[in-house]
């Protein structure tokens, strides 16, 4: 087994990267929590349009994202700033989810900070101080095992389905041969090929979430009075070449390879089990709101399968972007790193390619700067609703 | 010779993704098939497939090493493969239960 060298937490969880985290609690702290962070040297803000007014599911699920994040290997330290209390998500609330890590935690409220000045002033010298405690911390070797590998696929093409998405999946495997996990989430692309993600499933109990898991997301998108499903393959996919729904699924899912599906989560979830294998999650398929989850997952490094090319970059989760279109790494190679289109023209076999993504994480998960890091290009931060605002 | 692409060795399509192929190309696989070469019997559009061999009615179209459908007729090697004679085992309301995905 391989070895990387990261940020060891004190709950055994391991960092790919040491970010100090400037969290909102609400929409309405994002202000401070910018002024803070464009304050401090490396602190990433987490800023979003939620916190207030949500009905109670949908307000846990936004508490789900916003701790998991907190909770993901990458985060060194936290700060939560929120600007009242707000009932069922306050930054005490936050602290208390993320504090089985063990990581340094501080919150700031606004109105009990003294109001938008003071409470600047009050993060602002937490912030220094958890930025200059998780300075001192060294990076030691890892196992391999210890990363949770996200995957997800957006702005698809032709390409997507024969290149990037099944080279993504041998990747996979190459790290759960060494004991690690793969996630995928998106289950929306999993319509029409149900049964072959349930004959992977581990257990019956796997098999029927993932069964159930679409038929609830086809029902949310049927209850908005779209027919998602009946309409698919689209036209423009079918003048593209896709005949069926199978086809198109297939070259979805095959971002992941042929292991075992080991367990089955719900949106923002952070995995129980420890084994080998496949994981997959509950979640739609826009793309920002989909890494999120898997970031709040604890997911330290993703891959984003892209044949137009992307630029979507998690703040705290490296997102590494995989496209198997030679065009589109060309338009849009600042921000995808890499090109596995060498299999269309007998460069490269698609197993090369699979290694070549695997390489690249291996990397990343060494300390390489993505590019899009490079660029602090942090775009992708985004919460999934599950009810309206009220 | 013009190329298509076949993702996995018991696939029964390749997907025209280099270059568009015309009626009379002699077509080549990168891939996994690089044994297999035929005849293209219909023009072949960007991201669309050819039948690598026969298919008869019936039989399962393979991409990826697994069904994409079955052929709605017989298919002959070199024909272009799409809609017109592949139809879907999924989202019918008569086969959901028993469509397999090998």
């Amino acid at each position: 087994m391989s070895e990387f060298l990261g940020y060891i937490r004190p709950n055994g969880d391991v960092g790919i990267r040491n970010h100090l985290l400037i969290l909102s609690g609400t929409v309405y702290a994002n202000g401070v929590c910018e002024r803070v962070a464009d304050t401090i040297h490396g602190a990433v803000p987490i800023t979003h349009a939620n916190g207030r007014c949500q009905v109670a599911p949908d307000l846990r699920v936004t508490r789900r994202f916003l701790a998991g994040t907190a909770m993901n290997p990458n985060v060194g330290a936290v700060v939560i700033i929120d600007h009242f209390k707000e009932e069922g998500m306050t930054a005490e609330d936050l602290a208390d989810d993320i504090a089985p890590t063990g990581k340094p935690i501080a919150t700031v409220n606004i109105r009990g900070d003294g109001g938008f000045i003071s409470a600047i002033e009050v993060a602002t010298r937490y912030a220094q101080d958890f930025a200059r405690q998780i300075s001192l911390q060294a990076k030691e070797a890892a196992p391999m095992n210890k990363i949770l590998f996200g995957t997800e696929c957006g702005t698809s093409d032709t390409t997507s389905g024969l290149a990037s998405n099944p080279a993504n999946g041998l990747a996979g495997e190459l790290l759960i041969a060494q004991g690690g996990r793969m996630l995928m989430a998106e289950c929306t692309e999993w319509m029409g090929c149900e049964n072959w993600l349930t004959d992977k499933a581990a257990s019956p109990a796997v098999a029927e979430a993932i069964l159930a898991g679409v038929q609830h997301m086809e029902a949310r998108a049927l209850a908005s009075g779209e027919d998602i499903r009946g309409s698919q393959p689209t036209g423009d996919n079918m003048a593209g070449g896709l005949t069926t729904i199978e086809e198109k699924s297939m070259g979805a899912v095959k971002k992941i390879g042929d292991s075992p599906i080991i367990e089955y989560l719900e949106i923002a979830e952070a995995p129980v089990k420890t084994d080998p294998g496949n994981y997959v999650m509950y979640g739609p398929g826009m793309g920002a709101e989909s890494i999120s989850s898997m970031a709040a997952a604890g997911c330290q490094v993703l891959t984003f399968c892209t044949g137009g090319g992307h630029t979507s970059n998690h703040p705290i989760m490296p997102t590494i972007k995989v496209t198997g279109n030679r065009h589109s790494f060309e338009l849009m190679r600042d921000t995808v790193d890499v090109d596995v289109s060498g299999v269309f023209y007998g460069e490269i076999t698609l197993a090369e390619a699979g290694q070549i993504v695997y390489d690249e994480v291996e990397r990343v998960c060494n300390g390489y700067l993505t590019k899009s890091e490079a660029l602090r290009d942090n775009n992708s931060f985004a919460i999934h609703r599950v009810g309206p605002s009220i | 010779m013009k190329k298509v692409f076949v993702v996995y060795a018991t696939d029964n399509v390749g997907t025209a993704v280099l270059e568009p192929i015309h009626t009379g190309d002699h077509v080549g696989c990168n891939g996994e098939r690089s044994d297999l070469e035929v005849i293209a019997l219909d023009d072949i559009a960007y991201g669309h497939k050819i039948a690598l061999m026969d298919i008869a009615e019936g039989d399962t179209v393979l991409k990826y090493g697994l069904s994409i459908g079955s052929a709605s007729r017989d298919i002959k090697e070199g024909e272009h493969v799409h809609a017109h004679n592949v139809e879907s085992n999924r989202g019918r309301g008569d086969l959901a239960d028993r469509s397999v995905a090998e």
